[in-house]
């Protein structure tokens, strides 16, 4: 499916279709809502939920943005030590993110990879096959 | 006990080709919805979705389809017929004649976080300044100083996002039928665009993006997803005559 289309110079990365969370944000809360419907519940719908939402207004936030300012042009390994543990005990059971990047992204917790759910990838493999060739000609550029 | 599960809407006439058992259509008048049944209770949030996004990639193939919001579930077959396709009957075939031969394509911009930062500091004398008032001073001792200069820089990051967003929006959009920003999806996020383009057009669009991503290449990444499902442009018109929904 969502192919993350690639140039040959490199200019669109993400380069393989990393499936679904690449798409989570544009699947979730979008399409027809029917009145009488019942939200269905499902075993770990909030950390879908607030995956595909960012939250950047937090004392964590701030702190890694300010040591990814901070660490340009030094490139000192410890730069960042200490920090992490400083930003856990900050963050009430919230955010579970540490530093890395300052912008690094969420979607590793959500376990989108693997061995999270038992679905396959067969026929979503398929699909892209599917979908490419209904429109082949656009990815060579 | 067995609940619905409704994933979207086709048209009637349409014979998608559904990979596995468990999906099948409830056809009522013109329209059909792509449903499966499932126990009530024992899901998994990211197996359904993955099927949901799945079905619904596997009926786009062949056929115009309007999602219906993820984890939508109804009591039988006969709800799904009486509070879901025939009071919304008119307007459904309305929407599906209205995206025929259209898809989304979805373009995210990432940024190269260093280039970012770097930009940041060089146009704002108070980060630069602040930016040296804390470096090399112990973590605790500069605590709320970093504090500070993490806001500064994150309405930055805010006001950049927002002018780069709006930049790749207005860029594509002579390219869509129709076109809207999404909320940024990452912290990295730099732009994501929704825009509605006709099947015939997506080479084109592709190549655009492919323009527009050289030109931006070391500061942000573009990638570009799809052909999807009209995930962005489906509900407005049904909101109209029914409840309004965000």
């Amino acid at each position: 499916m969502a192919v993350a289309q690639r140039s040959g110079g490199g200019y669109l990365e993400r380069p393989a279709p990393s499936g679904l969370a690449d798409v989570i944000d544009i699947i979730l809360d979008k399409g027809l809502v029917i009145d009488a419907y019942v939200r269905v519940s499902l075993i770990g719908i909030e950390i879908l939920t607030i995956d595909a939402r960012i939250v950047i207004a937090s004392v964590d936030t701030y702190l890694r943005f300010a040591e990814a300012v901070g660490r340009l042009n030094l490139q000192e390994a410890d730069q960042s030590q200490g920090l992490p543990e400083l930003m856990e005990n900050m963050t009430e059971g919230g955010s579970k993110s540490k530093t890395r990047g300052a912008l690094e992204g969420v979607k590793e917790k959500v376990g989108l990879g693997g061995g999270d759910d038992d679905d396959d990838d067969g026929g979503r493999q398929k699909t892209r096959t599917r979908r490419r060739s209904r429109r082949d000609g656009d990815e060579d550029e | 006990m067995s609940e619905v599960h409704v994933y979207g809407v086709v048209p009637a006439a349409a014979q998608p080709e559904l990979e596995g058992d468990e999906v099948r259509l409830i056809a009522h008048r013109k329209i059909a919805a792509l449903v499966s049944d499932m126990e009530r209770g024992d899901a998994r949030a990211v197996t359904v979705l993955r099927t949901h996004w799945r079905v619904l990639e596997e009926a786009s193939a062949s056929t115009t389809v309007l999602p219906v919001r993820f984890g939508t579930v109804m009591a039988d077959d006969r709800s799904v017929v009486e509070e879901f396709l025939e009071p919304s009957h008119d307007a459904i075939v309305a929407a599906l004649a209205e995206m025929a031969g259209k898809v989304q394509l979805t373009v995210k911009g990432f940024y190269e976080e260093d280039a970012l930062m770097a930009g940041i500091v060089a146009r704002s004398p108070a980060i630069a300044r602040l930016r040296e008032q804390v470096r090399g001073v112990p973590e605790a001792a500069s605590y709320y100083k970093r504090i500070e200069l993490g806001q500064r820089v994150a309405a930055e990051v805010e006001r950049t996002r927002e002018q780069d967003a709006e930049g790749v929006l207005e860029r594509l959009r002579p390219l869509a039928i129709d076109a809207r920003l999404e909320p940024p999806s990452t912290p990295d996020s730099a732009a994501n665009a929704a825009f509605l383009v006709e099947e015939s057009r997506v080479g084109e669009f592709g190549k655009a993006v492919a323009g527009l991503g050289r030109e931006l290449a070391g500061r942000i990444r573009l990638q570009l997803i799809g052909p999807l499902p009209p995930y962005s442009f489906t509900g407005d018109q049904l909101a109209a005559g029914e409840r309004a929904w965000a």
